[in-house]
């Protein structure tokens, strides 16, 4: 009994530390390209996240220009390689240089992912999935502490793009986001386009899967775009956000505290001009639920 | 331990067509082979199509943050640029791959070399991506001197792309690309002569 009401004290108290985290309203991930224009329309644009694997060992030039950006925006850095969900640990020396960062740039939260991009010689480009097990929970609850060790500002996870199902799986993916994040007393960075690419795996139903996730924990969003080939939905965030991933989106800000929101946009850069009015139509998605005025 | 073991397994099944092709064909000696005592035949069981689709997700980041790297020469060669950044991740990463220049400049190498002059129509294209990879590696790889001879006029050819629109033109006449910094914190000088 005790153990069940240590563990609602503790979620209690995880809860209260993220609502006391600001409301960041609506930014965008940083694309080198997109500079000169962010910096001309500073007012349409929140905040900013960085790709920050990117900005370890940071040359001069890149220094100057994050310090740049911080000057205008709130930066957000958001990390894939540190790779929470690796059984062999995580690398120590990484590690310090990504707690090194994360206190230079002084960010209200930092994320990563619930998965993993290093294993032996190999480094992924994007985060694989973890088998849904006990054992994978317990490797990303001993990665996170010795992550929160080292980092003291609070860290969200984010749900991974894959429809890859490890055999043997002992739960299904949103029981075990919901353990991970409770062992971890992490708050949660969902990807709702994640969450629409994944949905032939769980069944083909998004709305409600997001339903069993704990959205209380929701701190930012993250959304992108697509294009369909053979038959399915690739995140390859080089389009336009589809009206499957809107709907979403605005169903998780009816139901979360969200802080955030942040488009997520890689290949195909258009001009900057061109993707805002999807940061507007999330910002009016917030506003409408009153996550922000 | 023994999720790391198949941690690497998986890795490589992702990352290699060869091996996840070898893999598959005979999971339990593979495996053994890879030091992979427990979980073979589990690993035997992932869903082919679904670690096929993982692999292509892999490729298309790569392909996403490759074209941030180089965001003109991607604008110019269109789909071309896919589909030889397809041909490209055929190959065995090259080291360091986990940095995104380093990938860039790669597939810039890759193009260059190996694909040849068919891929870069305009002409002058070639010269926008050597560039390119150029300045990846004196402002991200912090280089102290990096110098191109490229066969066309890059500084007319800038100004236009930023206007958005190149001017029907030749652009040949030879420029020498020049960064150069005096320390290894200093800022970078460039120089088109």
């Amino acid at each position: 009994m005790d153990g069940v009401e240590n563990r609602v004290g503790r979620k209690t108290e995880i809860t209260k530390l993220l609502a006391n985290l600001p409301r960041l309203g609506v930014g965008l991930a940083y694309r080198e390209p997109f500079r000169d224009e962010l910096l001309q329309k500073q007012s349409e644009v929140d905040f900013l996240e960085i790709a920050a694997d990117d900005y370890l060992d940071a040359t001069p030039v890149l220094e100057e220009e994050l310090e740049l950006l911080a000057e205008h925006f709130t930066i957000v850095p958001h990390f894939m390689k540190l790779s929470l969900g690796s059984a062999e640990g995580l690398d120590e020396a990484y590690l310090e240089k990504v707690a090194a960062l994360v206190k230079w740039l002084n960010p209200p939260w930092w994320s990563e992912h619930i998965g993993f991009t290093r294993a032996g010689k190999v480094t992924l480009a994007h985060p694989a999935p973890l088998p849904f097990t006990k054992d994978a929970v317990a490797v990303m609850k001993r990665n996170i502490i010795t992550a929160r060790r080292a980092i003291p500002t609070p860290l969200i996870l984010e749900n991974v793009c894959s429809q890859l199902v490890w055999p043997g799986t002992e739960m299904d993916e949103a029981d075990f986001l919901n353990e991970v994040l409770g062992v971890g007393g992490c708050g949660l960075l969902l990807d709702v386009t994640n969450l629409f690419a994944n949905a032939p795996s769980f069944g083909g139903d998004p709305a409600a899967f997001l339903e069993r996730l704990p959205l209380d924990r929701v701190v930012q969003i993250h959304f992108s775009g697509g294009h369909e080939s053979k038959g399915r939905f690739v995140d390859s965030r080089g389009q336009a956000v589809p009206e499957g991933v809107w709907q979403l989106l605005e169903q998780a800000v009816a139901q979360a505290p969200v802080r955030s929101i942040c488009l997520e946009r890689d290949d195909n850069l258009p001009p900057l001009g061109e993707v805002l009015w999807e940061l507007e139509r999330a910002r009016a998605i917030g506003r409408q639920h009153r996550r922000w005025n | 331990m023994e999720l790391a073991q198949q941690q690497k397994l998986v890795a490589r099944l992702c990352t290699n067509r060869e091996f996840r092709e070898e893999f598959f064909a005979n999971p339990a000696q593979v495996a053994a082979r890879e030091g992979l005592t427990v979980g073979a035949e589990g690993l035997a069981e992932l869903h082919h199509e679904h670690l096929r689709q993982f692999a292509r997700l892999l490729r298309t980041r790569r392909l996403g943050s490759v074209g941030v790297a180089l965001p003109l020469t991607r604008r110019v060669l269109g789909n071309r640029f896919v589909e030889c950044f397809k041909l490209y991740a055929l190959r065995p990463p090259p080291p360091g791959v986990e940095r995104v220049v380093v990938d860039a400049i790669g597939f810039v190498d890759f193009l260059c070399g190996q694909v040849g002059a068919e891929v870069f129509d305009p002409a002058w294209s070639v010269s926008l991506a050597r560039y390119e990879a150029a300045r990846l590696e004196a402002v991200w790889l912090g280089r102290r001197l990096v110098v191109r001879w490229l066969p066309h006029r890059i500084g007319p050819l800038l100004v236009q792309l930023a206007k958005g629109k190149v001017e029907a033109g030749s652009f040949n006449r030879p420029t020498l690309a020049i960064w150069w910094r005096g320390t290894e914190r200093g800022r970078p000088h460039h120089w088109l002569v």
